[in-house]
């Protein structure tokens, strides 16, 4: 009895050892490193360039399609809606300078909500507070148009997500969310992006899970229309992994999981409208 | 649902008299090929855009005809020698019967 | 023993049987299925050409296609398409042909100039059903033919980026 329960001590120990070496690396500049891909952006770059040119860049700098998401985004943005006779421009300037760089720390942890709120959802949240407006649908062409401008004034900003404080088990969340397996074909995000990115899968290089939060809303060849982060996780990922039920847009694990995304890309500037194929 | 039929077109800031410039027009359309079902599995019939013609003052100086092979939101870029002060228009026609148009205006120095 | 040889005997015997009259049966839809398939095949590269330009010589030069090696997807595949010949009133490319010889219709688009345009340059997004070549036809208007071929990989994602 008493060798079980010394046992039971023990491995309890070099349990909570093991989790705290997590935990430091975690903290640390290399910790980000421990839990990306083992190819280097650099080296997915190299491997996607000479895999596929640069038509897909050249394409987004010639004309991107959701250019004109954009422009109706801003139009959005100044149109009186609601109750109080209120537009967005009306509280946040014409062309919404006062949201320079708000972006940048989108999503974060949200006391009010004792969760993760991401910045359809504060549309969302100055719509009904502010304007009295009926909130929008998620996913639907006006909140992602508007978000697509709101991201646009904070273009080339570094994307600076705390996971400090009360936002630690959010991201701790996301993070098992990442590491969960998923679906019939039992996947997780981890497989694809960190153990096989840099390999193909059919005829596709997989990305580097770096890369992946810093240019959404984007404009999608496969969609032929502009979607946001979340779409592209719960219609693709999720569904490729032949998941039954899919989440919904704005539930709480894919909110998770979006903070652990965009955190994986802190430091990387904001770059919208994307084009990807 | 995005809108059909919204254009943006670029030209070159600054244009020097004679200069051969670059025009670059985008156009939201679903340019459906006729061979794609619905979730209901009902075919979607074709709608393209069969039809441009590009305007320079009141020369037409190129017509395109397309085919659904053209990919959606179609992406052009063309090039017009800029010698005169002049709008350019680009009128783009689906096989729907409708029709979408803009302005630029050319004002070179 | 005996008997488990002869049944295994008895199972080929008819395995071989189904697969004769399987083999049969598959005669009778295969008389449907020329004319299925010349559906699916399309119109051929040939006859188009032919259509437009009936037995006029096509010659190679003059004419430049950029496109990517291997297309990211077949739905929105880059081309742009260059030609040096001059845009003079009296001498100008009059059209520019657009083919993907893979599709159903190769046939994607005729792009006519004028002088006006200063330049015979083209930038277009097209469709491409498989990997095949893209062609470019340009008609000058003294009536000479030149041509462009140029093979594009069109992938079929895993994920599809």
């Amino acid at each position: 009895m008493l060798g079980r329960v010394s046992g039971m001590l023990i491995t309890l120990l070099l349990l909570s050892g093991v989790l705290s070496v997590i935990a430091l690396r975690e903290s640390s500049a290399e910790g980000i490193q421990e839990y990306t891909p083992n190819i280097s952006p650099e080296e997915y770059d190299k491997r996607y360039k000479e895999f596929y040119g640069e038509a897909t860049k050249q394409m987004e700098e010639e004309g991107n399609p959701a250019d004109l998401v954009l422009d109706d985004g801003k139009a959005l943005f100044k149109k009186v809606d609601g109750g109080k006779g209120k537009s967005c421009a009306d509280c946040h300037g014409q062309n919404g300078e006062r949201l320079k760089g708000a972006a940048t720390t989108y999503p974060r942890y949200d006391a009010g909500l004792k969760g993760i709120l991401t910045l359809p959802m504060q549309i969302n949240r100055c719509r009904e507070k502010n304007m009295d407006a009926k909130p929008w649908k998620y996913g639907t062409y006006d909140i992602v148009a508007v978000e697509l401008f709101v991201k646009s004034l904070s273009n080339g900003m570094p994307i600076r997500i705390s996971i400090d404080g009360p936002a630690k088990p959010f991201y701790e969340a996301g993070k098992r969310m990442y590491y969960t397996r998923l679906g019939q074909w039992n996947w997780n995000c981890a497989l694809c992006h960190v153990k096989y990115s840099g390999h193909k899968t059919r005829a596709n290089i997989l990305s580097t899970n770096r890369h992946h939060a810093d240019h959404w809303p984007t404009y999608r060849m496969a969609w032929q229309s502009t979607g946001t982060i979340q779409r592209r996780i719960i219609n693709d990922c999720i569904k490729n992994m032949r998941v039954d039920k899919l989440p919904e847009y704005e539930s709480e694990d894919i909110r998770n999981l979006e903070f652990y995304l965009t955190y994986k890309a802190n430091g990387l500037p904001i770059q919208v409208p994307g084009f990807r194929f | 649902m995005a809108e059909i039929g919204k254009i943006r077109i670029r030209i070159p800031d600054a244009i020097k008299k004679g200069d051969v410039i670059p025009v670059k027009a985008l156009i939201t359309h679903p340019m459906e090929t006729g061979m794609r079902k619905d979730k209901a599995g009902k075919p979607i019939p074709e709608h393209y855009i069969n039809d441009v013609k590009v305007y320079y003052g009141n020369d037409l100086i190129t017509s395109m005809d397309w085919t659904i092979a053209v990919s959606a939101d179609p992406f052009m870029t063309f090039y017009v020698k800029a010698d005169k002060a002049a709008p350019l228009r680009i009128v783009w026609k689906d096989n729907k019967g409708a029709t979408f148009e803009d302005t630029v205006q050319i004002n070179p120095q | 023993m005996k008997e488990i040889e002869l049944s295994r005997r008895q199972f080929i015997k008819t395995a071989g049987a189904t697969c004769v009259a399987l083999s049969v049966v598959g005669i009778i839809p295969g008389i449907f299925k020329p004319a299925l398939a010349a559906e699916e095949k399309g119109e051929d590269i040939k006859d188009v050409l032919k259509k437009h330009f009936g037995d006029r010589k096509i010659e190679t030069g003059h004419v430049d296609i950029k496109a990517p090696i291997i297309a990211e997807n077949g739905a929105v595949v880059p081309l742009t398409i260059i030609s040096d010949l001059p845009m003079t009133p009296g001498d100008y490319v009059k059209k520019i042909y657009v083919y993907a010889e893979g599709n159903l219709n190769p046939y994607v688009a005729g792009v006519a100039l004028t002088p006006a345009n200063g330049k015979a340059e083209l930038a277009l997004r097209i469709k491409m059903r498989k990997t095949s070549n893209v062609r470019a036809v340009v008609e000058t208007s003294k009536g000479n033919l030149y041509q462009a071929i140029k093979s594009v990989k069109v992938t079929i994602g895993g994920c599809g980026g």
